[in-house]
C-alpha cells in the first residue's frame, strides 16, 4: 500500500519527495526496523537537517479511513521521532501512542469510511514536536470542537487510576498525559482538527539521555 | 490487518487446585486487530474453572493501544471476579509506560519475567 510523502518547513521551504512511500503494515517483530523506502527518506531528510534545525520541519501524510493503515503510520512516527526531533527514545513511543490515538478516534468517529485523515507532524528540532490528526466530520459521532474538548475535561476529571471503563483512556490518559497543549479546532467546511503539541523541556527527555547501545538509535 | 499471534498453554505441575494459563502475545494488538484476537481470551475466561489465574507473557509484545489496555482491564475484572490473578510477564519498556500512564499497573502488577510472574500467581 502506498501513500505520498511530502514536507514543507513553514519558511516556504519545500522539500518534495518525488515517489511514493510504503505505508504497508509491518509484519510482526518489525516494529524497530525500517523498510528499504523509509530508509531511504530519512536518508534523505537528514541531508537536510542543518536547515531544519531552524526552521520546523512538517510532514503531511493522507491516508484512507481504515486501521489497516495506522501501523505504517506508527513506523514512521517513531522513526522521525527518534531520529529528527530530539526527543528521546521513550517519547518516541509515547508520541506514537499519541498520534495511533488521534487517528483511530479520526478513523471511528470522524470520518465514515472512503473518506480521509489527515495527519500533520510538525518538528522544530530540540524545541517541540506537533501531531495535527483532521478528520473529514463525516463520521458516525460528529461533534463540534467545544463539545469535544467538554468531553475531553470531563474525561480528565473523572477518569482514576482505578477506572475499569473498557473505553475512553485514549484520549485523557494517553494523549493528555503526554501531551502539553491540545488543541480542538472546528475545520471550515466540516471536521475537527486536533493539534497535540509537548514541548522539549526536560534534559532527560533528550535524545542522548536514551539507553547506551541501542542500534536503532541514532543521534544527530 | 496488523500481524499478532496469540497462544495459550497450561501451566503444569501446578499446586493442587490451582490453575493457570500462560498467554503468549506476539506483534502489535491495535485497533485493525484487537477485537478479533480478544474473542479468544473471553472464551477462555467463559469456560475457566473458579480460581484461574492468566499471565499475559508481553515479552514479543510491541504495541498495544487503548482499546487493548481496555479489553486488559476487562479480562482483569472478570478474572478477579472468580477468584484468579491476572499478571504480566516480561513486558518492553515502552508497554510498560503505556499501561502506567493509564494507571493499569496499579491494578495489574508487572513483572520482569514468567517465572517471576508464575511466583506472584501461586502465592
Amino acid at each position: 500500500m502506498q501513500g505520498y510523502l511530502s514536507l514543507s518547513c513553514k519558511c516556504g521551504r519545500i522539500i518534495r519527495f518525488n515517489r511514493f512511500m510504503d505505508l504497508t503494515p509491518a509484519t510482526q517483530n518489525t516494529q524497530l526496523e525500517q523498510t528499504p523506502e523509509q530508509a531511504q527518506a530519512m536518508l534523505s531528510v537528514k541531508e537536510f537537517v542543518p536547515a531544519l534545525d531552524e526552521k520546523p520541519l512538517e510532514i503531511k501524510i493522507a491516508i484512507p479511513t481504515q486501521a489497516y493503515f495506522l501501523s505504517g503510520i506508527r513506523d514512521f512516527v517513531v522513526n522521525l521521532t527518534k531520529n529528527l526531533t530530539g526527543f528521546s527514545q521513550q517519547w518516541a513511543y509515547r508520541f506514537q501512542a499519541v498520534t495511533d490515538e488521534l487517528c483511530n478516534n479520526a478513523i471511528e468517529h470522524g470520518s465514515q469510511v472512503g473518506a480521509e485523515v489527515r495527519v500533520i507532524l510538525i518538528s522544530a528540532h530540540g524545541k517541540y514536536l506537533e501531531v495535527v490528526v483532521e478528520d473529514t466530520g463525516t463520521g458516525k459521532d460528529k461533534m463540534t470542537a467545544q463539545q469535544l474538548t467538554a468531553l475531553y475535561k470531563e474525561r480528565r476529571q473523572s477518569m482514576t487510576s482505578e477506572y475499569l471503563g473498557f473505553r475512553g483512556r485514549g484520549l485523557p490518559k494517553i494523549v493528555g498525559e503526554w501531551t502539553d497543549e491540545l488543541i480542538f479546532e472546528d475545520i471550515p467546511g466540516g471536521g475537527i482538527r486536533v493539534k497535540a503539541k509537548k514541548y522539549l523541556r526536560k534534559e532527560e527527555d533528550r535524545v542522548f539521555s536514551a539507553k547506551q547501545n541501542d542500534p536503532s538509535h541514532i543521534t544527530i | 490487518m496488523t500481524s499478532v499471534q496469540i497462544t495459550i498453554e497450561d501451566l503444569q505441575d501446578l499446586p493442587e487446585g490451582k490453575a493457570v494459563k500462560l498467554i503468549h502475545v506476539v506483534g502489535q494488538l491495535d485497533e485493525s486487530n484487537v477485537d478479533e484476537q480478544a474473542k479468544a481470551i473471553y472464551q477462555l475466561i467463559e469456560t475457566a474453572p473458579h480460581g484461574l489465574s492468566l499471565i499475559f507473557d508481553f515479552m514479543g509484545l510491541e504495541y498495544m493501544n487503548s482499546k487493548s489496555i481496555g479489553y486488559l482491564t476487562d479480562w482483569y475484572s472478570k478474572v478477579s471476579a472468580n477468584g484468579g490473578k491476572v499478571v504480566i510477564a516480561g513486558a518492553r519498556d515502552n508497554i510498560l509506560d503505556i499501561l502506567q500512564v493509564v494507571g493499569l499497573t496499579q491494578l495489574v502488577n508487572a513483572y520482569p519475567t514468567i517465572d517471576e510472574a508464575k511466583l506472584a500467581v501461586l502465592k
